[in-house]
């Protein structure tokens, strides 16, 4: 439990994203999942940013948001039958 | 990274892993696997390999993308 | 420690009305950008929510919109100060790009939400602030009740229009 003044962002963050992952395993609908996804990778990059105060971890912050967008946009699209059929 | 960010951050992979392997949909699988990389992102992260965190990434959504054309859409349930 | 945690707070609230403006008034609720987007908001509707709020939730899930360029100029401004945030931006441009969104929100956001943090951090808040209270404010609409938060961007959005 040493250091824990320091990092209460990161606790934050960290603990938000365990909560969404909880309310993603226990949705049972598909598409309502895509949001608590969201939630997830919001709080996944904000804790790599928050970690690692490098400039390198800035991109990877957003090269791991901007994947995880694409994956939901990817699922949420099929899942609706495909962008052709709109 | 301190011992409870551990605990949280393989707690959500292990999540992850379980809805992955637990769900019938091929679309909650994939969610599933979702999950799974957010859990394990900042694992590598935190260790210093960054390039190799960016390079996981890009990785992971595009091997969703092809996945999903094998899937197709999925009848109503 | 308290002080940070009502410093959080106020930073939540502050990325709150910052993002949601900008979405707003980008018209993000009009109509769902890509159709995996309209198939999130038919489902919050069919949950018996609302269809313009829904509509929202789905762009933000589905392209890196203002509250995704709020978080990264935030992480842009805690890393490197000003060049950061707008380095941020570009990153959130490239993504609009790659999710094939021809809108401006995130960009917009990720430059105006660049210099409210700059200017906050000026008065005696952390940037590390405004990450935490960018997970939070999102938190709030996207993780904790859909159906309510889809009727409160809803009654946002009409009385804008």
């Amino acid at each position: 439990m040493e250091g824990i003044e320091g990092q209460i962002p990161l606790i934050l963050t960290a603990g938000i994203g365990l909560y969404a992952a909880i309310r993603i395993v226990a949705e049972r609908r598909t598409l309502r999942k895509l949001p608590y996804l969201n939630v997830l990778s919001f709080a996944v990059a904000a804790s790599v940013a928050l970690l690692i105060p490098h400039p390198l971890a800035l991109a990877a912050a957003a090269a791991y948001f901007v994947g995880s967008t694409l994956e939901s946009n990817a699922i949420a699209s099929a899942y609706a039958g495909g962008p052709e059929r709109q | 990274m301190i011992a409870i960010l551990q605990a949280i951050f393989g707690g959500i992979a292990l999540l992850g892993a379980i809805a992955a392997s637990l769900s019938k949909s091929s679309y909650d699988k994939l969610i599933g696997i979702g999950l799974l990389t957010g859990g394990v992102i900042p694992f590598v992260a935190a260790r210093g390999y960054l390039d190799v965190a960016i390079a996981v990434s890009l990785l992971v959504p595009v091997t969703t993308i092809i996945i999903l054309q094998v899937t197709g859409p999925e009848e109503e349930r | 420690m308290l002080g940070e945690v009502i410093r959080i707070l106020a930073a939540s609230i502050i990325c709150w009305v910052l993002f949601v403006t900008v979405d707003i008034l980008f018209k993000l609720p009009e109509k769902g950008g890509v159709s995996g987007a309209a198939a999130i908001g038919r489902q919050i509707r069919a949950d018996g929510g609302d269809l313009l709020g829904g509509n929202m939730m789905g762009n933000i899930v589905s392209s890196p919109d203002a509250s995704a360029g709020t978080l990264l100029a935030s992480c842009g401004v805690f890393i490197a100060g000003i060049p950061g945030g707008l380095a941020a931006a570009a990153l959130v441009f490239i993504g609009n790009r790659i999710c094939h969104d021809p809108g401006y929100a995130g960009t917009t956001g990720a430059v105006l939400a660049t210099f409210v943090v700059y200017g906050m951090t000026q008065v005696g808040f952390a940037a590390s602030d405004f990450i935490a209270g960018t997970v939070i404010a999102i938190l709030t609409i996207q993780g904790l009740f859909h159906i309510p938060a889809s009727r409160v961007l809803g009654r946002l959005w009409r009385w804008r229009a």
